[in-house]
């Protein structure tokens, strides 16, 4: 198990060096300075903005002081925002991402679930078809469409639930819906055919010749089993939602971090870009590698070193 | 039962030859023929192979059929829905007032014509009096919605709604007509994912390949390498490669081919591992064949079914992912058209006219449903081994 950890944590430390070199490279191969604007600076000015970002310096002995920053949890200032760090939009817009972030899991898994066991037990009857209709309808329709049809039905014609903005509960419904609608999809597809496969085993039938009620038979024996399926594509589900904010904000206004992240694309504010770029794979990964263990813990059938 | 058996007669002795009862009547069945036979007899699978073929089909030869441009605006026509409200003027002729509060008159089988003259403004009595076939009519602008009304004893022409003959889906807020960019957001949206597709195939397979045959410390260390970069969130690092090359259709493609070939470059190396292992390889080794040759002439073919599969499960991620690069903005360069630009550009006036969103949102949907259907078809095909 310890062994299982470190390996993947060594794994994860190289693996954020690539992408901290990989965001520095590609920001520092960009043709043009962070101050090339249309206005023209004078040439002691942009001497003593370099200075005093450090630009001036060999690229090398950048990087390693950016590193050393981030190693620090420095990501440095904002290019664009005079004044403003990185940190600063970080610990101002990650709370407000995560907390959209953490209902939208609670409601994925409180609907995906429930929606595959009813498809499983009512395997082939209309409670089957509905669930899979819906299911397959979410698959393919992207977040941003999803959005905006709940926008235009809930907000504009029925004028229920607001457009924008999450200060109120009724703010959150429509974009965890809109954000959670492809991973209740999924996950309730892979609930209905892993309950399938387990229902059909031995067990379950000794379980029943034992004379268990079949929610009995479902909720002590094959639930437990048919979990693990669903356990495993949670960390790549949260990264999932996590990155598909990026729209779901934007279209809300909300004022996360997602948001930050594509306003810093667009103004090429290139210390944000990295900054948040890093903060985001790190949590990430330190996310799928939490989930990984769980999973281990709950699922002994599963070898550490394999 | 083969036609020659039927031609000759029932009863006589049949040859005994060696040769005659090892023959196999039965035509054999090629591995294409196979995996049609069973991809056909899929309802779903099909129908999604005919919507793509559509698709194509619109996309390609589609623009050549359009009197509009893709590009070219019309600040006259702009947000014109694909049914609209039309009132009957004094003359016969239909009026439709557009958002800019100008209208245009209407023929009897929805072809837009020439906007009104404007005589005059009654600004007291909230109306613009306009000239339409030698007659007056006022556009009463005092309430809510707008109204074409008789000048004098103001009544409300009688209206009806008509279906858009000049733009079968209607415009977009700049004027441009919406099925003419939709041909063009299409082929965009397409061609980026079969190009996508098809590098993520060469990369995987190459990388794959020469992991999976090479073994020992070479395969371990270029399997670290991919495990390492699997961990990279995907939109991050497509995010960072349009910043760095800029928006556009060249960094789309690249952007998009260059990050989904790990998933492949792990399915092909699968395949080689188990496949070399087999009495075929072996021998073609024993006969002197060189690497080259036992990859590309015995190992990829074998594998190629799994490749496939992936590659088609690969096309509805590479069409998801340019469609929300192009929504976030980051996508396409304006007048170029893609599914995702034209959604964003329509979220402003989704209020007043949703159908310049839907009408793309529908058909992403569309193209979505018609790839998942056939690769789900194709997987059972290809590989019955992998139904569940």
């Amino acid at each position: 198990m310890l062994k299982f950890i470190i390996k993947r944590l060594g794994m994860m430390l190289l693996a954020m060096f690539m992408i901290i070199l990989l965001t520095f490279t590609i920001m520092h191969a960009i043709p043009g300075g962070p101050f090339t604007s249309d206005k023209k600076v004078s040439v002691e000015v942009e001497q003593a903005l370099n200075e005093k970002y450090n630009l001036d310096k060999p690229l090398y002995v950048q990087f390693f002081s950016y590193l050393n920053g981030v190693l620090h949890g420095d990501f440095g200032p904002s290019y664009k925002y005079t004044g403003k760090s990185v940190n600063d939009f970080i610990s101002n817009g990650f709370p407000v991402s995560a907390r959209l972030g953490g209902i939208t899991i609670v409601f994925v898994l409180l609907a995906a679930i429930p929606m595959g066991i009813i498809a499983a037990v009512k395997n082939g009857r209309w409670q089957d078809m509905g669930v899979m209709a819906i299911a397959t309808i979410g698959v393919t329709i992207p977040s941003f469409v999803i959005a905006s049809v709940l926008i235009y039905l809930f907000a504009y014609k029925l004028n229920w639930l607001p457009t924008y903005g999450i200060d109120t509960w009724q703010g959150y419904i429509l974009p965890v819906v809109a954000l959670g609608g492809y991973s209740v999809s999924y996950l309730a597809r892979l609930m209905r055919s892993s309950l399938l496969e387990v229902m059909g085993q031995d067990y379950i039938r000794t379980a029943r010749a034992k004379g268990l009620t079949e929610f009995g038979v479902i909720t002590k024996h094959a639930l437990r089993n048919a979990l693990v399926p669903v356990v495993t594509v949670l960390g790549p589900t949260v990264a999932g939602l996590l990155t598909g904010s990026f729209v779901i904000e934007k279209i809300f206004a909300i004022p996360g971090l997602g948001v930050h992240f594509v306003n810093s694309v667009s103004q090429r504010d290139y210390t944000t870009i990295m900054g948040v770029t890093i903060f985001y794979a790190a949590f990430l990964m330190a996310m799928v590698l939490l989930v990984d263990v769980f999973y281990c813990l709950i699922d002994p059938r599963i070898k550490f070193d394999s | 039962m083969p036609q020659t058996m039927t031609e000759e007669n029932k009863w006589d002795l049949l040859d005994s030859s060696n040769e005659a009862r090892e023959k196999i009547w039965s035509k054999s069945r090629t591995f294409a023929g196979d995996v049609w036979f069973r991809f056909h007899r899929k309802p779903t699978a099909i129908a999604g192979f005919a919507i793509i073929i559509a698709l194509i089909l619109f996309a390609g030869i589609g623009p050549f059929f359009t009197p509009y441009d893709y590009a070219v605006q019309d600040l006259a026509m702009v947000n014109i829905p694909p049914v609209m409200k039309v009132y009957e003027g004094p003359s016969g002729e239909y009026l439709y007032i557009t958002q800019s509060l100008k209208v245009v008159s209407v023929g009897q089988d929805g072809k837009l014509g020439k906007q009104l003259d404007k005589l005059r403004s009654e600004d007291a009595k909230s109306m613009t009096i306009f000239e339409s076939d030698g007659s007056e009519v006022a556009l009463y602008y005092g309430g809510n919605p707008y109204v074409m009304a008789d000048e004098s004893t103001g009544t409300i022409y009688p209206s009806k709604y008509v279906f858009n003959a000049s733009y079968v889906l209607g415009t977009d807020s700049l004027g441009r007509d919406i099925l003419t960019r939709l041909m063009y957001g299409t082929r965009v949206s397409l061609l980026v994912a079969f190009v996508a597709a098809l590098v993520n195939m060469l990369i995987g397979i190459i990388y794959g390949g020469i992991s999976g045959y090479a073994g020992g410390t070479v395969d371990a260390v270029m399997m670290r390498i991919v495990d390492v970069i699997s961990t990279i969130p995907l939109t991050l690092y497509v995010i960072l490669i349009m910043v760095l090359m800029g928006s556009g259709l060249q960094s789309i493609i690249v952007a998009l081919g260059s990050v989904y070939w790990v998933d492949m470059a792990r399915v092909v190396r699968g395949q080689v591992l188990s496949l070399k292992q087999q009495e075929f390889v072996v021998a073609a080794k024993t006969i002197g064949s060189s690497t080259k040759t036992i990859l590309i002439q015995h190992l990829i073919p074998n594998a190629m079914g799994s490749i496939l599969v992936t590659v088609t499960m690969l096309i509805p991620s590479a069409i998801f992912m340019e469609a929300f690069l192009g929504y976030l903005g980051i996508g396409l360069q304006p007048p170029l058209a893609s599914l995702g630009t034209m959604c964003n550009d329509a979220t402003a006036n989704l209020r007043s006219s949703p159908h310049e969103l839907f009408i793309p949102a529908l058909v992403i949907c569309i193209i979505m449903f018609a790839f998942n259907f056939v690769g789900d078809g194709l997987r059972d095909a290809l590989d019955p081994k992998l139904k569940k």
